[in-house]
């Protein structure tokens, strides 16, 4: 996809490790819309579990795992100071094992067929045990750790436990082992996985980013220093809770809390920023951090009282803008940046500003997209209309398609500034 | 020695790389970049180090990174540190 040539700074990867991962991400975003639209004009028939299932591991691993990866390749050296040593090579076996794993593994879920859920298991548990095990190997090795690199690694690590789980549920429902805890095994792998490993992540990174890149006042210490042990901590507990049947209504009150204090303190930050003017990036943290408040705070609610149905998905809804939202910011961010930089870098006088890659009214239409996706997701939940559900799996389609568009596009004027344009030794 | 002074303490993320490789670029051997950041910026001393430009990293004891850069190795660039 990229020509590698010209890029010798030691400490950052080829622009082509970030960007596969994130073309990716988006490729399957866009098959998600697809199959929620094939489903929504009954195209396809499915059992609630497999639709349920099928949703949630396409946002969770061909989504987020997809971008999470490759923005970490990219943040690693930056944020953590952490040298991946043949990042390319690395990187591409864990790109190919998770394409491949994720695909099977939703073909596994969609056709009960035992065999897919063995390679999935293997395939999916491989590669994505590679990245993650390699990552937290190279953070273990920094000696001076700030708080985001520490919650990267607690981040990562448990990432490895909702994996290790993931493969045990794989065999149990492909029937190559018993499975006689699979309740509690599929509770502790969602509470890994989502509390874990995607809200810790984004955690861990913004103590970083979003005093970097708007220029907000610190983070409390208290915060910084704390928030991350606590939440692992508090999933340690729920572990041994789950598996000596004792009540976890306790922990996930406080996890939401701390979660509602965690979105609130970064909304405060991003208002007490001293730029006037926000770009897309901003709204999309300002709109992550609101959801992820409404989403813990309904947890929260469910915990002290019994709540519908609805309310519930509004709940997991709002989890998923929560996240999406933080990592469109990211990307918007990344991409513009990584393709100046490594340009600039080699030599290219008439790199492309970052404006020129994705400009941000770009950025700004894609919020636009999202927010009209979350809302009419929102009535599809709340009032159950038939065509409701159609126009929300399109703005699915929509939503991806134009992130996946500028990710393309981005590649091209990469590539075509190397081949078109001249360099100057400098 | 000219020195063109760069604060980025108030500057949005990469504004500061972008303004100082543009600064790195077209800056003579009597010209050294003075950079004042709330961050040590990692991309641009690596890239610094990888042109073998001459250059001093400092942290004063409010924290604040001070970053002096020249192509011309003939200067001892503490001497300019204003902390």
């Amino acid at each position: 996809m990229f020509s590698q040539g010209g890029l010798s700074l030691e400490q950052a990867p080829p622009i082509s490790v970030v960007m596969k991962f994130f073309i990716t991400a988006s490729g399957f975003g866009l098959l998600l819309g697809l199959y929620l639209f094939a489903n929504s004009i009954g195209i396809i028939s499915h059992n609630s579990y497999a639709y349920n299932v099928t949703i949630t591991h396409f946002l969770a691993l061909g989504v987020m795992a997809s971008f999470m990866f490759g923005a970490l390749f990219q943040m690693l050296p930056v944020i953590a100071g952490v040298v991946i040593k043949m990042p390319t090579k690395k990187s591409m076996v864990a790109h190919v094992l998770l394409l491949l794993g994720v695909l099977l593994q939703l073909l596994a879920f969609n056709s009960s067929i035992p065999l897919l859920y063995l390679f999935s298991a293997i395939i999916l548990g491989a590669g994505l045990l590679h990245a993650t095990t390699l990552m937290v190997k190279e953070l273990a090795k920094v000696q001076d750790h700030s708080s985001s690199s520490k919650g990267m690694i607690l981040s990562l690590s448990s990432f490895i436990v909702a994996i290790l789980l993931g493969i045990y549920l794989l065999l149990t429902l492909g029937g190559y082992i018993k499975g006689d805890a699979f309740e509690q095994v599929k509770e502790a792998h969602y509470s890994f996985a989502l509390f874990g490993w995607v809200s810790l992540l984004i955690v861990s990174v913004s103590f970083q980013v979003v005093e970097m890149f708007y220029v907000t006042p610190k983070y409390p210490s208290i915060m910084s220093k704390y928030l991350v042990t606590s939440i692992i901590m508090l999933l340690l507990l729920k572990l041994m809770a789950i598996f000596t049947l004792l009540p976890t209504v306790g922990i996930d009150l406080i996890l939401s809390l701390l979660f509602i204090v965690y979105g609130a303190i970064t909304l405060h930050r991003l208002y007490k920023r001293k730029r006037p003017t926000s770009d897309a990036t901003v709204w999309f943290w300002r709109l992550g951090m609101g959801l992820l408040i409404i989403s813990m705070s309904i947890t929260a609610l469910g915990t002290l009282t019994s709540i519908d149905q609805g309310l519930k998905s509004i709940s997991y809804l709002t989890f998923i803008g929560f996240a999406l939202s933080i990592v469109f910011a990211m990307n918007y961010k990344i991409v513009p940046f990584l393709t100046w930089f490594h340009l600039s870098n080699q030599g290219y006088i008439e790199a492309p500003m970052m404006h020129d890659v994705i400009h941000p009214k770009k950025a700004k239409i894609h919020f636009y997209i999202h927010v009209a996706m979350l809302i009419i997701w929102a009535m599809v939940i709340l009032f159950n209309v038939a065509m409701l559900d159609i126009l929300a799996s399109l703005l699915v389609i929509v939503s991806f398609g134009w992130l996946l568009y500028h990710l393309v596009g981005a590649v091209k004027k990469y590539n075509y500034t190397q081949k078109h344009t001249e360099k100057m030794e400098w | 020695m000219k020195k063109i002074l760069l604060d980025a303490r108030e500057m949005e993320h990469p504004e500061p790389l972008q303004i100082s490789l543009t600064h790195l670029r077209t800056m003579d051997d009597h010209e050294y970049l003075y950079m004042i950041n709330l961050r040590k910026p990692i991309p641009l001393i690596e890239i610094v180090k990888e042109k073998e430009f001459t250059y001093i990293i400092h942290q004063d004891n409010q924290q604040i990174w001070h970053i002096l850069i020249s192509k011309n190795s003939n200067y001892n660039l503490e001497d300019f540190l204003d902390v």
